[in-house]
């Protein structure tokens, strides 16, 4: 049997075992740094940039250009060609004026667009900031329109904190003048302390995120790869060993004492 | 007393790792995956669900993946459970993605699932694939569908199937679906749902989740998944076990973990500057 036919018969088999000594590979980082994970670091980085070159080739450069240009004869298309070369005209010393004109040609146009980027973006935040701050049931029974809701109490509790937050934060951002008013550096200081809560928040959803990650990783090494290679009972055996192999490294680890040899990596 | 305070304040991260290793992996054990964490439904991915509800069936929507095998942990759960109920509420839908690996990962999920309720590919979804330069790509779009998308990923021309039937521009996209760990989305804000007022719900990672709330609270974003989290609640509002729900066990003994060690952590260091406080107190006093 030669190898591309025992690839092909068994390549639902390999692909597990491939996945799983590369994702330990990975998670070997967590000990200290060393070659192994430098290896498939690389080895997936190398992955990532061939995968997207084929598949904008076969997804977007042959339909949308090879095809029409070579088989269709759009033979005008050869100046998209010609376009796209000049932005790697910025590379020479003596021609990169001319990569210039292709990135002009697109600032430009980016440029043009950031009016209607900022209506359809923007605006519908500003005027969404405007938000009842009395409570009121009356008006919306009377006008009857189905947009107009009643702003309950709590609603305008509601609404009186978000604007205290924004204009706090926003009175941070005056920076056009010196804050020497008292009450202007009450506000920007509450302002401060506001945006650090958005900053824990996001802090917190990161941890939250990794944690994502690891479980997805687990899952993969406990049932996919487990089931595969040791049947129905493939996500204990998996967890035993992979708690023995930590269990022994972290063993070894500790006995040798010293340093935490990765604290400055991770 | 001292040195165990200052052992809890340098335990080696190595052993933390161990504990969190072992705090992910055992709830994947029958033993622990039989326990039922509770789950409450935030406003926000409830407002996902009553737009997707609110959507006509047969209607098509416009099911954007960009995201790639880093984070498919988060958005790979948040994936499933949106095309669970696509399928479920029979929307018809076209798949695209900015990111290369985008394209071949829905496609795998799209194909799994289609089974299950029923879809075949082609005649109630497709996939557009990979597609570059949002911008452009959504100005184009917006006015002709068929000239720009041209033909999906197996090289069929859009026309001719019959799940584009009646679709040609933007105003015949009743719904945009976008799943994605950058910021990305607002290409649809800026491109489709401002202009066409077509309604957006959105999947972040929880990394990018807060920021999303802005557009949230302006409605320009319809309803939000934020994270495993959002993909394990709309699971629990759909009524099924897929990926997210097998996987919230694992999380909820992750963060109680962290919690745990924060919290002893923080104890620990309170402690021990007081016992600090107090031995230089002493000090102070025998010298005096």
């Amino acid at each position: 049997m030669s190898l591309s036919s025992y690839l092909d018969a068994h390549v639902l088999h390999i692909v597990p075992w491939v996945g799983a000594i590369c994702t330990l590979g990975l998670y070997s980082v967590l000990y200290k740094e060393n070659k192994i994970f430098r290896f498939f670091e690389h080895l997936f980085l190398g992955l990532a940039t061939g995968y997207m070159i084929a598949t904008t080739w076969n997804d977007v450069l042959l339909p949308k250009w090879w095809t029409p240009f070579h088989d269709e004869g759009k033979w005008w298309l050869a100046f998209a060609l010609a376009a796209g070369a000049l932005y790697y005209l910025i590379y020479s010393k003596k021609y990169n004026w001319m990569a210039r004109m292709i990135i002009g040609l697109f600032l430009g146009a980016s440029a043009g667009q950031q009016f209607q980027i900022f209506v359809n973006d923007v605006w519908p935040q500003i005027y969404k900031s405007f938000k009842p701050l009395v409570p009121h049931a009356a008006i919306a029974a009377a006008s009857g329109h189905p947009a107009i809701k009643a702003v309950t109490t709590s609603d305008a509790i509601n609404n009186i904190i978000f604007m205290v937050i924004l204009l706090c934060v926003m009175s941070y951002f005056f920076f056009s003048f010196e804050q020497k008013n008292s009450f202007l550096k009450g506000t920007a200081k509450s302002g401060r302390w506001l945006m650090m809560f958005t900053f824990g928040a996001i802090f917190g959803s990161t941890i939250m995120a990794r944690l994502a990650l690891l479980i997805d990783r687990m899952d993969f090494l406990l049932n996919d790869f487990g089931s595969d290679a040791f049947g129905d009972n493939g996500p204990k055996i998996v967890l035993v060993g992979l708690l023995a192999l930590t269990g022994l490294v972290l063993y070894l680890g500790l006995k040798k004492g010293g340093d935490d040899p990765g604290a400055d990596v991770v | 007393m001292v040195k165990l305070l200052h052992t809890l304040q340098t335990v080696d991260r190595r052993v933390l790792y161990a504990l969190l290793l072992l705090s992910v992996t055992l709830p994947f054990m029958p033993t622990f995956s039989n326990i039922k964490v509770p789950v409450k439904i935030s406003p926000s991915t409830q407002k996902l669900y009553d737009t997707i509800e609110s959507i006509p069936e047969d209607s098509f929507i416009i099911f954007g993946t960009d995201w790639s095998a880093g984070t498919r942990g988060e958005n790979g759960a948040q994936t499933e459970a949106l095309m669970r109920h696509v399928m479920k509420k029979k929307l018809r839908f076209a798949v695209l993605c900015f990111d290369p690996q985008a394209a071949t990962l829905t496609q795998t999920m799209a194909e799994k699932l289609q089974k299950q309720y029923g879809y075949s590919e082609g005649e109630n979804w497709c996939n557009w694939g990979y597609r570059v330069q949002e911008q452009l790509f959504f100005k184009a779009l917006a006015n002709n569908i068929v000239s720009t998308v041209k033909a999906d990923t197996r090289g069929r021309a859009i026309e001719t199937l019959p799940v584009m039937r009646g679709v040609t521009s933007a105003k015949d996209v009743k719904l945009l679906v976008n799943i994605n760990p950058t910021n990305s989305y607002t290409y649809y804000i800026q491109y489709l749902q401002g202009p066409y007022h077509i309604p957006l719900v959105f999947a972040p990672t929880a990394v990018m989740a807060p920021e999303a709330f802005n557009y949230l609270d302006s409605g320009q974003i319809a309803g939000m998944l934020n994270g495993l989290t959002g993909a394990i609640e709309y699971e629990q509002i759909l009524n099924v076990v897929g990926r997210a729900t097998k996987d919230s066990n694992c999380l909820s003994a992750a963060h109680l973990l962290i919690i745990f060690l924060m919290i002893m952590g923080n104890i620990a260091m309170l402690l021990e500057k007081r016992a600090a406080k107090a031995n230089a107190a002493m000090h102070l006093g025998g010298q005096v």
